[in-house]
């Protein structure tokens, strides 16, 4: 299994630097927070391991494979997936259509986790009710989300990149998804979960990372990283005691 | 093989039978009136294979022009097979240029690009008399001898190929990844998807299907001027017929070729004289404001009345979203 590693790294919007000079280790074979207040930078993150936005000098690898500078659908190749925040789908294409994208596209040896063969048995491993012939814009919030990790999860990745993809949902449909990604996990990907409720991360990570103002914060055990005082500062304002 | 294929040949036959029928019935006003409309419909294809992918151009009368003239002035160097294959093929490559160019230019941007070409393109033409012949034209080989009805069967066989070709743009392979694109193209490249080269073989395809049509429009009568090919016409027809007939399908661009093609009659009975553009125009609009899914997904709506209800949802074509 592969970890990410990132090598003092920016991205910067104008003067506003979201990832600033950052430098961190994912683990492998566990399932990592990220966390931070809003605006810290976790979606940039997400954005420029994927290679949507390459960062201003530094090192992103995967594994031992550098991916810096690499188009998104080549480090799709290499093993790194991920989802979006807001899942934005093309309206009139079918469940089916969707996940077959990447099924066609993203080409690998690597198996679909659950010993799914077709777009239909990941659609089903994701808990996706409605009929794979669906098409999107009559999808529920909650099943957008699971389609896209199902989409993700076409991509036969190494490592998952999940961005709030529990943002939203029911507790019933929470707790679907937290059993879907330990399962995930277990079939063998990396898993990192951008999440805000601490209950979810701490039943579900077993590392966090804090990044504030596109730095690293706090990494460490999800008990100790939620009680130090610098990332309830970050979160809830200097001076905030509990 | 299988009930989708058999669809698609029963389709392919419905194209190629109201022609036989004009053929065999010999109908010289309607077979002219045919093959002007079936030439409409294969570049309205074309211009239909490329906006899957979000690129919607206002330049197609550039490979239409460049087609024909390739087509036209490389026929008697190479044959005529070879001579349109490389005609063709020129539009391919000329496409896959200008499809690199404006790869990075958003909707209008694209637009505003693509018309531009047709314009610098038809300059081209008229500042190289001794290759292109200038403003005063070609003349190219006539297709089957100049005989209509023979014509109107190759012009057929052509607009079948296109058919073809629209079809597998259609299928599994493309139509996701191809509407992802025009949707989402972050999330396209993010399952995998080359966006690049996938943008760049839409504007190949859809080039050499254009060059195709213009191949066919330059050889009917012998003699062809670049006001002929490179106009605005051939620049708006494509986009008029193709949102009027129904986007993102086979049938809706030669549907909309052939009601266009009525409407136009219509309106000149009816109002004659210029002022018949004017009122065929505001049909047009009214069409188009009406009937967002066009002529095609009119059928497909009236369809579901007759079927078990199953969806029941509309789903509007856009122009670039
Ligand atoms: N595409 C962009 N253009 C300009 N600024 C951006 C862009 N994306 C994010 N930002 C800014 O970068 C900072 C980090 O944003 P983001 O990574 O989305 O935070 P998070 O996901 O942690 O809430 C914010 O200040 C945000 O406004
Ligand atoms: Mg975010």
């Amino acid at each position: 299994m592969t970890g990410v590693r990132v090598r003092g790294c920016t991205v910067a919007f104008g003067g506003l630097r979201a990832i600033d000079d950052l430098t961190l280790d994912i683990p492998a074979n566990a399932v990592t927070a990220l966390i931070g207040p809003n605006g810290s930078g976790k979606s940039t993150f997400v954005n420029m391991v994927s290679g949507q936005i390459p960062p201003r000098g530094g090192q992103v690898l995967l594994d031992t494979d550098a991916v810096t500078g690499l188009r998104p659908d080549r480090i799709v190749h290499k093993g790194l997936a991920r989802t979006y925040q807001v899942p934005r789908v093309p309206k009139e294409l079918t469940i089916d259509e969707v996940i077959s994208v990447p099924l066609l596209y993203a080409r690998s040896d690597r198996p679909l986790p659950g010993g799914a063969r077709s777009a239909a048995d990941l659609a089903r491993y994701c808990g996706l009710r409605p009929e794979v012939t669906t098409r999107c814009g009559r999808l529920s919030v909650s099943d957008l989300r699971r389609l896209e990790i199902a989409r993700a999860l076409a991509c036969r990745p190494r490592v998952l990149l999940l961005d709030e993809s529990m943002a939203g949902l029911s507790l019933e449909d929470t707790d679907q998804v937290i059993g879907l990604v330990r399962d995930i996990h277990a079939s063998g990907v990396t898993v990192v979960v951008i999440e805000h409720v601490m209950r979810i991360i701490a039943r579900l990570c077993s590392h966090a990372i804090v990044l504030n103002q596109g730095r690293l914060l706090a990494e460490g055990p999800p008990p100790q990283v939620l009680t130090m005082a610098s990332v309830r500062e970050a979160y809830l304002g200097k001076g905030f005691t509990l | 093989m299988n009930r989708s294929l058999l669809t698609r040949l029963g389709l392919y036959a419905a194209i190629a039978a109201p022609s036989m029928l004009l053929v065999a019935t010999d109908q010289p006003f309607l077979i002219q009136v045919a093959i002007g409309t079936l030439i409409s419909a294969i570049l309205a294809l074309a211009w239909d294979i490329l906006s899957r992918t979000g690129q919607v151009s206002l330049g197609h009368a550039a490979f239409f022009g460049i087609g024909g003239y390739g087509s036209a002035l490389l026929t008697p160097v190479l044959g005529p097979v070879l001579g349109w294959a490389a005609g063709i093929l020129l539009c391919g490559l000329v496409a896959v240029l200008l499809g690199a160019v404006t790869l990075r230019l958003r909707r209008l941007y694209f637009t505003i690009a693509t018309l531009s070409f047709s314009l610098s393109i038809q300059v081209l033409i008229l500042v190289t008399p001794g290759l292109t012949g200038g403003s005063t034209g070609i003349m190219p080989p006539v297709i089957a001898g100049g005989s209509p009805p023979l014509q109107l069967l190759f012009v057929t066989g052509c607009l079948v190929v296109a058919a073809g070709v629209s079809d597998v743009f259609l299928g599994r392979r493309f139509r996701p990844a191809f509407f992802m694109i025009r949707n989402n193209p972050e999330l396209a490249a993010a399952s995998g998807v080359p966006v690049t080269r996938l943008k760049i073989l839409a504007f190949a395809v859809s080039g050499m299907v254009a060059g195709l049509a213009g191949s066919c429009y330059c050889g009917l009568y012998g003699y062809v001027i670049p006001d002929d090919v490179f106009t605005t016409n051939w620049n708006v027809l494509p986009l008029a017929v193709t949102v009027l007939g129904g986007m993102d399908t086979t049938l809706g661009p030669i549907v909309g070729a052939v009601v266009l093609r009525l409407l136009e009659e219509l309106a000149r009975q009816a109002v004659g004289g210029v002022g018949y553009q004017v009122v065929y125009g505001a049909v047009i609009i009214l069409f188009i404001v009406g009937l967002p899914e066009g002529l095609a997904g009119l059928g497909r709506v009236v369809l579901r009345r007759f079927r078990p209800p199953g969806e029941g949802t509309r789903i509007k074509a856009r122009l670039a979203s």
